[in-house]
């Protein structure tokens, strides 16, 4: 609109054929977003996967074959056995059903990716917001506070503190707890990934305050939880959840590699428990270790074309 | 091929008889996802030796893609699909990709809209206009700075050797657009493409870049190319104007007739919505400010005869069905209305 | 100038980084209680007596602020101390496995590089060709593709199916048939290096295709070829430099975690690195060597981002230092 010539058919309104109904009300961000999120294939397959997954965490109990805990080939001697049509993907060396685990590892690896990002995502949003909106040395400090968790090496600490941790609650009413080591797990990924998070949402709210759209707010006088909440933290959201996607992916991974380096939880059905049981006899029960593997691969390409998509489609500047 | 570029050096011939530049029933597409956008959708227009030749448009309607379509610089997913543009009597779209970034630089240079964005931020001005030269000819890296320094001075920086160790970063925008000019001329073209270079500075900045223009291009008896929204640009600065609308030519003229005798009732309508000093638009002898009422065309479908049509005044039922061609209503003086004396063909 | 100021001041801040992370290492230690303790907790025949000795032995006794800054002294002074299952020097041992880490991870992240470039330019400057699909899709692929099952399947394809690649280990009892541990060596380190490669170069690409791609449509890209620049000279002294530069945070990331991620690479591979090592001592409780590995991890991970400030400083004019 640099032109000189705005349309502006009140002024001349017989002129020519001129249109003078008004253009419906645009749509909002969200909408708009899916409107070019849906165009996107590669989010989209992103986003069947993802669903498949989910899909499978809600049903496994209705189509899994077996108990997952289920361990009664090993009796028939039919353990580390290829696979057949009662195993569709064989048996692992427990005798478990490795079909039926892998079902039911799904709603575990779900549970991680989402608890963990859902404590980070408050810690995250909560800092960082904080420290975009109130600026100065409070942004300094905290954020100074968040670079310091971004060089802590989190994995092999991870390793360590689960250990030690497994070792502590020895002897206390902790030990009662059903599934300790992966709630610890859980707890600690979602402590150590919310800088990222806090990152992005210092720099969307430090944005977002001097908008116009927040100054006219301030000007009609709304209060200051108004602004935060109805104003600025729906705008910055659209960024946030591309770091959730992405980070949802992460922390399934992260207890992939936990477990599978024997610091998971033996009693919790796993991926990586599957991996870490099966991995030593990979030569003579190969499927044992690619079932697991191949739904974590799922899993994850999932979420990252996901967040892929997500990208594209709240930055219509980068599209075509 | 370059004997036909050499031959510039050769005395210079009569200026109408054979014009530096000729662009021909030029086409311009994009190959979007929603189908073909016809930016520009058959242009003719000449540029003379020693001339400035103003481009006038809407935003969209196709000027600064016709100007990257001469250096075969349109970017993806536009293409240059017809059209012939002859640099010197030879047609520069059938070179190859090699042979045409001979041509860039060297014979035909561009200088930008945004300054700010159109120097490379990691490499000192030196270090950029200095490649440009080297390039170009074979000099020495002594005779690169000399000539960016004296370029430098030449378009009115201070302290032109201290500059080149700068980086555009440390440069204001109307510094940075001084460098965007240098390093348009470094290699002397015969033709400069100004993509509107006047629009993202400050409108104090704005009067100091068009003199610098209007002065070098005098001075250096090269032809210019301004691209511009602006009438007042063109008014200033261009010998012959050529208006466009929806990626076609409506009217060129010399720049007196266009403001004086306008043919075209886009032309007409433009002219009579710029804002003028003799007149209030506001109290109580108020006027209002006229407009060109509806939105330019959607190029993805273009309105079938004239693309100005649905919004044009004068239109009849004719005007729909017949497409206008470029006719010459005056000696150099063409309009592309059936209303104004145009021929057409039937849509 | 600023530059030495601003590296001064980042320096100093990530000496208090380190300081930062190693109270909290000694203070989680201290948390757990009596290593000592711990670790005969699960003998028999132990008294309370042996116990104490054990402790003093170990210098456990004094309190614990007096027992943090003995041992951040030592540090200072490399010195780990002595590992309790191998009683050994915990440096020396570091050392030795860390040369072995390094072996497979420096030619991981390098080769990767040097591939992802490559790689990179030729989908950006071919955008929505097929070329860039494919580019595209397969680093999506091996980077959703997790490390260690990348491992696995290059083992079973060229260990167990095909025979031609040692799956385990560092060395072998060929060597002496071969008569070269060079090329023995050299021979178990290509599966360990060709899944970091893999990961690697999928990572890096995805990155430097995206950020190459806003690169060249920037108006500086269009106005070096309108300065009759050549393809390649754009592409290569303009383009790859500037979008270059986002990619410099990850590639300081990725040379920081080196240490950090080795402990699933190595497991795969049973490669004898300091991946390795640092899992048998969590499993073992090893105590000294946990502190003295994590301190040379989170040294590493402060480092590398030190160097990449540094570096962003080199490579952009445009930062302002401060």
């Amino acid at each position: 609109m640099d032109a000189p010539i705005a349309p502006a058919p009140a002024v001349v309104p017989e002129a020519g054929l001129a249109r003078t109904e008004r253009p419906p009300r645009p749509p909002g961000i969200w909408r708009q977003s899916w409107y070019r999120f849906r165009r996107n294939r590669a989010g989209m397959l992103g986003l069947c996967l993802v669903g498949f997954v989910v899909l499978v965490a809600a049903l496994c109990p209705f189509i899994a074959p077996f108990d997952p805990n289920d361990q009664s080939a090993m009796l028939r001697g039919a353990a580390r056995q290829g696979p057949t049509l009662t195993h569709l993907l064989g048996t692992d060396r427990n005798g478990y059903d490795v079909l039926s685990r892998v079902l039911y590892g799904a709603s575990t690896a779900l549970m991680v990716g989402i608890g963990a990002m859902m404590i980070a995502s408050v810690i995250g949003v909560v800092i960082g917001g904080i420290a975009g909106y109130a600026g100065g040395l409070t942004d300094e400090f905290l954020m100074r506070f968040a670079e310091f968790f971004m060089v802590v090496p989190v994995f092999i600490v991870i390793l360590a503190v689960v250990r030690l941790f497994g070792i502590v609650v020895v002897g206390t009413w902790l030990e009662s707890v059903p599934n300790l080591s992966l709630m610890t797990i859980i707890v600690l990924l979602g402590l150590f990934e919310w800088a990222p998070i806090a990152r992005m949402a210092r720099a969307e709210f430090m944005r977002l305050k001097h908008a116009e759209f927040v100054e006219a707010a301030t000007c009609i006088g709304s209060t200051r939880r108004e602004i935060l909440l109805r104003h600025i933290l729906p705008n910055a959201l659209p960024s946030l959840v591309v770091l959730v996607a992405l980070g949802i992916g992460g922390a399934i991974l992260a207890e992939t590699m936990v477990s599978f380096l024997g610091f998971g939880d033996p009693k919790a059905v796993s991926w990586g428990q599957l991996l870490y049981f099966n991995y030593e006899a990979l030569k003579v029960a190969p499927w044992a270790s690619l079932a697991p593997g191949a739904a974590i691969f799922i899993t994850v390409l999932g979420f990252n074309l996901l967040a892929d998509g997500l990208t594209d489609a709240f930055n219509p500047r980068l599209r075509q | 091929m370059l004997s036909t570029l050499a031959s510039a050096s050769r005395p210079v011939a009569a200026a109408p008889e054979a014009p530096l530049v000729r662009v021909e029933d030029l086409r311009v597409h994009f190959f979007t996802r929603d189908g073909v956008v016809r930016a520009v959708d058959g242009m003719d227009y000449v540029v003379n030796k020693a001339e400035t030749l103003g481009i006038v448009g809407e935003s969209g309607s196709g000027k600064t893609v016709s100007s990257l379509a001469m250096l075969q610089l349109v970017p993806p997913p536009a293409r240059t699909v017809g059209g012939r543009i002859l640099f010197r009597g030879e047609n520069l779209l059938e070179r190859t990709p090699k042979a045409m970034a001979s041509v860039r630089g060297k014979h035909i240079a561009m200088i930008f809209q945004n300054p700010a964005t159109s120097l490379n931020p990691i490499y000192s001005i030196g270090a950029q206009l200095c490649e440009i030269v080297r390039w170009h000819e074979k000099v020495s890296r002594r005779q690169a700075e000399e000539r960016a320094t004296a370029l430098l001075n030449l378009v009115g920086i201070s302290d032109p050797a201290a500059r080149l160790r700068q980086f555009p970063h440390e440069l204001s925008g109307g510094m940075k657009q001084r460098v965007g000019i240098a390093r348009a001329l470094l290699c002397n073209p015969a033709l400069v493409l100004a993509d509107e270079p006047t629009t993202a500075l400050d409108v104090t900045i704005q009067a100091q870049i068009l003199d610098l223009l209007a002065e070098l291009q005098a001075r250096l008896h090269m032809s210019m190319v301004l691209v511009t929204h602006d009438m007042g640009v063109v008014a200033r600065m261009a010998d012959r104007i050529t208006v466009m609308y929806a990626g076609r030519v409506c009217e060129t003229a010399s720049a007196r007739t266009i403001f004086t005798a306008p043919r075209h009732p886009y032309t007409r309508a433009l002219l009579e919505s710029m804002p003028r000093v003799d007149h209030s638009y506001s109290g109580r002898a108020r006027q209002p400010l006229p407009t060109i009422a509806g939105r330019p065309p959607n190029l993805l479908h273009p309105p079938a005869g004239c693309r100005f049509h649905d919004r044009c005044p004068e239109a009849t039922a004719e005007c729909r069905r017949v497409l206008p061609v470029e006719t010459e209503v005056a000696p150099g003086h063409t309009v592309s209305c059936i209303r104004h004396g145009s021929q057409g063909v039937a849509a | 100038m600023g530059t030495f100021r601003y590296i001064a001041r980042r320096l100093i801040f990530s000496a208090c980084l380190i300081l930062g992370v190693s109270i909290i290492l000694f203070a989680l230690i201290n948390a757990i209680g009596n290593p000592v303790e711990i670790l005969l907790a699960e003998r028999p025949g132990i008294t309370d007596e042996i116990i104490q000795q054990v402790t003093a032995y170990y210098g456990l006794d004094g309190s614990v602020t007096d027992r943090y800054f003995t041992w951040l002294w030592a540090i200072l002074r490399l010195d780990f101390g002595t590992s309790i299952i191998y009683n050994q020097p915990v440096s020396e041992m570091l050392l030795a496995y860390g040369v072995e880490t390094l072996k497979i991870q420096i030619p991981g992240i390098l080769i990767a590089l040097g591939m992802a470039v490559l790689v990179s330019t030729l989908a950006a400057t071919r955008q929505y060709s097929r070329v860039d699909f494919g580019v595209i899709s397969g680093a999506m692929l091996g980077h959703s593709l997790p490390g260690f099952f990348m491992g696995i399947l290059l083992i079973l394809v060229f260990s167990y199916w095909l025979g031609i690649l040692p799956s385990y280990g560092a060395y072998s009892t060929r060597s002496m048939l071969m008569d070269s541990t060079v090329i023995d060596g050299l021979w178990h380190m290509v599966l360990p290096v060709g899944m970091l490669v893999i990961f690697n170069t999928a990572t890096l690409t995805l990155l430097m295709r995206s950020s190459l791609v806003e690169v060249l449509r920037q108006d500086f890209i269009t106005a070096a070829r309108a300065s009759g620049l050549p393809e390649r000279r754009v592409v290569f002294g303009h383009a790859l430099r500037n979008a270059f530069i986002p990619v410099l945070t990850y590639l300081g990331i990725l040379f920081g975690l080196m240490l950090a991620t080795a402990p699933v690479t190595e497991t795969v591979f049973t490669w004898p690195g300091l991946g390795g090592l640092y899992i048998m001592a969590i499993q073992q409780l090893d105590y000294p060597v946990i502190m003295g590995e994590t301190m040379v991890v989170t040294v590493m991970l402060v480092t590398a981002t030190l160097l990449t400030d540094i570096a962003y400083v080199l490579i952009d004019p445009r930062i302002r230092l401060g």
